[in-house]
């Protein structure tokens, strides 16, 4: 008889489709895959055949991990689960990790063809792999995508409860619920009294007292919480996309300048000048003895011109920049962009002292900035205020139930917990049974 | 000379005062193992009150040092071995107020010793001026906070495995004890052995042609020295270890450790207090580096390595928050997540090159 069931039950899922999908579903999944590949491939085609200025690799992770998504679609509702799960975020972060250790192990970029690799028999390998160049692979980038979106819908699956759990707190609440909670108690006899007694305790421990319509009451303490973990890890996505606004938008070109040149910042129209480069030297002094001297600050005399017109002049020295807000030198859709000149270091030529010079021009910068203090505030408010809720009702013979819950440090709470029953017990000159 | 407050007197002061702090720690070291052993509470409240004066002397030491110095004392490996294991006491005496951790003293109190006597043999004068990338009050915000959550990761890290001990202990499985003392022993030989073995190689200082960064060449000699320190260190501390594993796998032993409940707890919080500093610690870096490189994020190996890290305290708040891990889990992760910290804090400045290679700490 079961086996039979069981067959059915088999025998249906196949007759409706391979994966428990409709038939238009699957041919729509069929030319998404189908289209989503054909693109992934020309434009694959066509960036490695002219490597020209356009950084394209973010473009291409994307479509790469847009491929495998909506092939894995094809597989299934369990398949979509696992993607969403936090499983996979685990196994990604986890990944991240190997490949940021493989990244500092091995040479990156340019490096790798002065160091001992090249000889190496596995090179060209790991060079096919993009283990030279770990942080700007295609597929490390695809996995940071397949990260964004497992973030995505987590937040997405999450925001819903946190925000009816923040903003429409369950005041009013049966006696079955209350009992429920992880930590319970039931004090009998204590009736309204002991109410007011708990609400004077939980008022004492500065929790925010909420008395509903129906005789319950809710006490509640860091309610922020949960909203706060939302806003630290929608950070990410923030600061993703600054980043990737970054990378095909922006730019970021390394300028060298002796004293008195002027060079063109490459792909732009500007032109930079080095009037002056100047360094200090302090000595070094151990043991009241001289030991010799070290450079404590160095700057460049920099004027800055566009076609032939002079936008700025500033001595920038390594904590303090040049940024020119006037003039936009690549057109991009975000106008007014600042451009920014940052003396990163310098070096002894044939030719006289060369300073080095970071010039970049970020679109997405408020993005990231915006993201980096939603992290700090999100995942302070979320771990130093857990969310800790107590509620109480008089039961039909006249008993107080206590029930209550908290997401983080459930030693603390408890400690709570046990603090408001133990008053209301002493309080209201019962034994103290559930102690010991 | 007569100035009472003249410079070089001034200097003397922070030397005196810091070899204090280092002798009371050790003092302290001492009641506290004895503690452990004798359950005499005199003793731990001795140990205590102790412990409060030579951090008292050492927070002198460090403000003297700052005046002196005349920027926050975190610029070399003196200063930030010393801040860090200021740090730890601090942070210890802080968690004894509101848990029941003394016994945990015997552990914390010997790394702190142990942290700020390595300090003392990298003691350089106050005289040396700053790198330019650092002369910004970036310095003590980023520095201070990446050190307050190495200290509390490192509370964390003494919780977790008090807390392995303890359950075994509680199952009377002795063997586990002594198995738990030689790997944390074995572990802490041969990262001191690595690093001693480190500062006694001599490598050739090379700058690249085209990137201009510079990096470090070691000779066969330099790998000789830094791998045998690491395994002289190595096999030194199994064998202590393995006693140390020996004397601890008492009865006795067990009904002073604090319970398993209060050890998970504190491991918990210990890594739930350091990870938003850890990430604050990171984004103003980040911040940091925008305005002096014009980049906020290189992917240099100190980064790359505080970012690992983060991920796998990242990793451990969710296999306890969302998975419901508990226990003997976390603190296994709790113990393991100290020897990435400590890659990242010290194993990135002698075995990596990059922007932070000046910066030992």
């Amino acid at each position: 008889m079961s086996a039979g069931k069981a067959a059915a039950i088999k025998g249906s899922k196949t007759s409706e489709s391979l994966s428990g999908r409709s038939v238009p579903d699957l041919i729509f999944y069929l030319i998404l895959v189908v289209t989503l590949a054909l693109v992934d491939v020309t434009l694959s085609i066509y960036y490695y055949r002219n490597q020209s200025g356009f950084d394209m690799r973010w473009i291409l992770a994307g479509l790469d991990i847009s491929v495998i998504l909506s092939v894995m679609g094809l597989a299934g509702k369990r398949v979509g689960h696992f993607l969403t799960s936090m499983k996979l975020a685990l196994t990604m972060l986890f990944v991240i990790a190997i490949l940021s250790i493989i990244g500092t192990w091995l040479p990156q970029g340019e490096t790798v063809l002065e160091s001992g690799w090249v000889k190496n028999p596995l090179y060209d390998v790991y060079r096919t792999l993009g283990l030279f160049n770990v942080y700007q692979s295609r597929w490390f980038l695809a996995i940071l995508y397949l990260l964004a979106f497992n973030l995505g819908f987590c937040i997405f699956k999450r925001f819903p409860t946190t925000y009816r759990h923040t903003l429409k707190p369950r005041v009013d609440v049966k006696e079955k619920f209350v009992i429920n909670q992880p930590l319970a108690a039931e004090i009998a006899g204590a009736g309204e009294k002991g109410m007011a007694i708990a609400r004077e305790t939980l008022s004492g421990m500065r929790y925010r007292i909420r008395p509903g319509q129906t005789g319950s009451v809710m006490a509640e303490k860091g309610r922020y919480s949960g909203l706060a973990s939302i806003a630290f890890h929608l950070s990410f996505l923030l600061i993703g996309i600054g980043a990737m606004l970054g990378a095909v938008f922006g730019f970021d070109e390394t300028v060298e300048i002796r004293e008195g040149q002027t060079v063109d910042v490459r792909g732009t129209n500007l032109k930079a000048t080095n009037y002056d480069f100047q360094i200090k030297y302090t000595d070094v002094m151990e043991e009241g003895r001289n030991t010799g001297s070290m450079p404590t600050e160095y700057s460049t005399d920099l004027e800055v011109f566009a076609d032939g017109q002079s936008l700025e002049r500033k001595v920038i020295t390594v904590n303090g920049p040049l940024r020119i807000s006037t003039y936009n030198p690549v057109p991009t859709l975000l106008a007014s962009l600042k451009v920014n000149f940052h003396q990163a270091s310098y070096y002894q030529s044939d030719r006289g002292v060369v300073s080095v010079l970071q010039v970049n021009q970020g679109p997405g910068k408020s993005l990231i900035y915006l993201g980096f203090f939603l992290m700090m505030g999100g995942i302070c408010f979320s771990l130093y205020f857990p969310h800790r809720r107590i509620w109480l009702k008089v039961g039909d013979s006249g008993e107080l139930l206590v029930g209550g819950r908290t997401n983080r440090a459930k030693v603390t709470f408890q400690r709570d917990f046990e603090r408001l029953t133990s008053e209301l017990r002493v309080k209201m000159g019962q034994e103290d049974k559930a102690y010991g | 000379m007569g100035n009472i407050f003249s410079h070089d007197l001034l200097t003397r002061y922070e030397e005196i005062l810091f070899i204090v702090a280092v002798i009371s720690y050790l003092v302290c070291s001492g009641i506290f193992i004895w503690y452990l052993i004798s359950r005499n509470e005199k003793a731990a409240q001795l140990g205590t009150i102790l412990l409060t004066m030579g951090l008292v002397a050492h927070t002198f030491a460090l403000a003297l040092r700052w005046g002196t110095s005349g920027h926050a004392p975190m610029s070399n490996t003196y200063e930030s071995l010393s801040l860090f294991g200021w740090g730890i006491v601090l942070f210890f005496l802080i968690a004894q107020r509101f848990y029941p951790i003394r016994a945990a003293g015997a552990l914390v109190v010997p790394t702190a010793f142990l942290i700020t006597s390595v300090a003392g043999v990298f003691y350089q004068g106050p005289d040396i001026p700053l790198a330019p990338a650092l002369q910004s009050i970036w310095l003590w915000i980023h520095v201070t906070i990446a050190m307050l959550s190495y200290g509390l990761f490192a509370l964390a890290f003494g919780a977790g495995f008090l807390y392995i001990i303890q359950e075994n202990l509680l199952k009377k499985n002795y063997k586990g004890v002594v198995t738990s003392f030689t790997l944390l022993f074995a572990a802490l030989g041969l990262v001191l052995g690595l690093w001693l073995g480190s500062m006694l190689a001599e490598p050739v200082t090379v700058q690249d042609p085209i990137t201009r960064t510079v990096s470090n060449d070691y000779s066969f000699s330099d790998y000789f020295r830094i791998f045998g320190g690491g395994f002289i260190g190595l096999f030194v501390f199994l064998g202590l270890g393995y006693f140390a594993g020996k004397g601890a796998s008492k009865r006795s032993f067990s009904n002073i450790l604090p319970s398993l409940d209060v050890l998970d707890e504190v491991s918990y919080r210990g890594v739930a207090f350091g990870f938003p500093l850890l990430t604050i610690g990171i984004v103003t870096g980040a911040i940091w580096a925008d305005q002096a490189w014009g980049r906020w994020w290189g992917w240099d190996p100190k980064e790359t390595w505080s970012l690992i890290t983060w991920l796998f305290y990242g990793g451990y708040l969710h296999t306890r928050l969302t998975m419901g891990w508990r226990g003997k889990h976390s603190a296994i992760l709790a113990v393991v997540g100290l020897i990435v910290v400590l890659i990242t804090y010290l194993g990135v400045n002698f075995f990596f090159s990059g922007l932070h290679s000046y910066a030992t700490g």
